[in-house]
């Protein structure tokens, strides 16, 4: 019934697939990351102007389906600008400010569930907001937020899938050029099934081990 | 009087018609205190009566809505009044009269990711950039006296409280300050470690340490203390060596707070008798 010729005669197509996936699982995570920071902090000022940018740019993600902004920034955001944008810029956009939106959500909780005692202590030593938060704030709650950080990334993961309707060529769409041409869907998406999974549950697992390890 | 010949001179800390409401409710009521180089002040009152916001002021953890306050004959803050303009000084100002204030929390607030010793060094460290070698040794000898060397290394929750708050001391006199601010130093620890804490607060206080000390601590202030401040609802309700205000209260408010704790001695004296 199964023929997995077809898998072992496309192993270097799909380790391609793999490569892409991770490349954009990484970058996307990173950047996601980093803005993710950015907007984090923003929510935190008082100065009401930041604060609800911060607040409505992750509202904005939060509300908008993945793939339809994906489509939108690949097929509409060139239009508004004027310019030309590639698939992969599109689909790095796309994915990192997505994913920038849920780590914002992450690490806005996480600095706010710090007892507050923290920060009066790092004040009344003399600290700068910035000294405080880099020394006193940021590591502790880093801490606290490695278990939901890791249950993101592996959400971005999956997310980068989706690249493959911009024809990105991650391993989902390999496995669709694969089974154009040997006919054989079945054997070829039940592989890279497996290969998520192969790559995944041990990332869980590990998480899980994080979260148990921290509390 | 035994607190004139600590009362020459400017005072170190001043604090002049002082006002602070959070919302509508006022916690602060034109405030004057004034405390000299050397003076220990008990803040005492029953809870919600404003000691603690007045603490947090003197280093401006709390921003008053009005009133004056200097600390070493500089002004820090200045509001003449109600919708008046303040002149406040620059963050980086504030900052660096913070560095000159110590202060310890009733819940010790010690850094958990660090060490006793990296609490203790972490002040001088990230905001007076001083080299590690000097900042260590004088640490090690601050901890040494608070009794806590033996400790350098372990991390801050695997102490007592009372322990954690003679870290906590020890972290705030790193900065070398001129004034220590205490927040009931010793509300949050069990009875039986109240000892310990009380008593390096006594040592700091013979070696003429600047101390404003809110506490429940009756015994401390009586024998500590230099001068009690006594507050009620905001305002100064009565100001003098402890002795006066304590045993001799002429004050009705003063008076039926210090009848509390005989009050509660009383109720406890039947259940010390029998055991």
């Amino acid at each position: 019934m199964f023929d997995w010729s077809v898998i072992t005669q496309n192993t270097d197509l799909i380790l391609k697939g793999l490569l892409i996936t991770l490349y954009y699982t990484v970058v996307t995570t990173v950047l996601g990351l980093a803005i993710g920071l950015i907007i984090a902090l923003a929510q935190l000022t008082r100065i009401s102007a930041i604060h609800w940018s911060g607040r409505l740019f992750v509202e904005f993600f939060r509300n908008v389906p993945l793939l339809v902004w994906l489509l939108w920034s690949y097929y509409a955001l060139p239009i508004f600008l004027g310019i030309n944008i590639s698939k992969q810029l599109a689909g790095i956009l796309a994915l990192s400010l997505y994913g920038a939106a849920y780590y914002a959500e992450i690490l806005r909780a996480g600095i706010q569930s710090l007892d507050k005692g923290q920060s009066d202590a790092a004040r009344a030593l003399g600290m700068s907001t910035g000294q405080a938060m880099q020394r006193i704030i940021l590591p502790q709650a880093f801490r606290r937020m490695i278990p939901p950080l890791a249950g993101q990334t592996i959400i971005q993961m999956k997310n980068t899938t989706l690249l493959s309707v911009i024809t990105v060529p991650d391993l989902l769409y390999q496995a669709g050029y694969i089974s154009s041409f040997t006919y054989r869907p079945m054997e070829v998406y039940t592989a890279i099934g497996v290969v998520f999974l192969i790559i995944l549950i041990p990332s869980n697992y590990l998480a899980r081990k994080l979260e148990t390890h921290n509390s | 009087m035994n607190m004139t010949s600590k009362k020459e001179g400017q005072p170190l800390v001043s604090i002049k018609g002082l006002s602070k409401s959070f919302g509508s409710h006022k916690v602060l009521r034109n405030i004057d205190l004034d405390v000299h180089e050397g003076e220990v002040v008990a803040l005492l009152g029953s809870s919600g009566s404003g000691k603690t916001t007045l603490l947090r002021c003197i280093n401006l953890l709390e921003m008053p809505d009005h009133g004056e306050i200097e600390i070493g004959g500089n002004a820090i803050f200045k509001c003449s009044g109600e919708g008046q303009s303040r002149s406040s000084i620059s963050q980086k100002q504030v900052n660096a009269l913070r560095s000159r204030v110590g202060m310890v929390f009733q819940h010790f607030n010690l850094f958990p990711h660090m060490s006793v010793l990296g609490n203790v060094m972490e002040g001088p460290r990230t905001v007076l950039k001083e080299d590690a070698g000097k900042n260590r040794e004088r640490a090690l000898d601050y901890l040494a006296k608070v009794g806590m060397s033996e400790f350098a290394d372990r991390r801050p929750d695997r102490l007592s409280g009372g322990q954690k708050q003679r870290v906590s001391i020890a972290r705030a006199l790193n900065m070398c300050p001129k004034v220590m601010l205490f927040d009931e130093p010793t509300s949050a620890l069990d009875p039986e470690l109240v000892g310990e804490v009380l008593e390096t607060m006594m040592t700091l206080a013979k070696e003429g340490m600047t101390m404003i000390v809110v506490t429940h601590e009756l015994g401390f202030a009586l024998e500590v203390a230099d001068r009690v401040v006594f507050l009620n609802e905001g305002c100064v309700e009565a100001d003098g060596p402890p002795s006066d205000v304590l045993l001799h209260p002429d004050n009705e408010r003063v008076q039926s707070f210090v009848n509390r704790f005989h009050a509660t001695a009383e109720l406890m004296r039947p259940l010390l008798q029998e055991s």
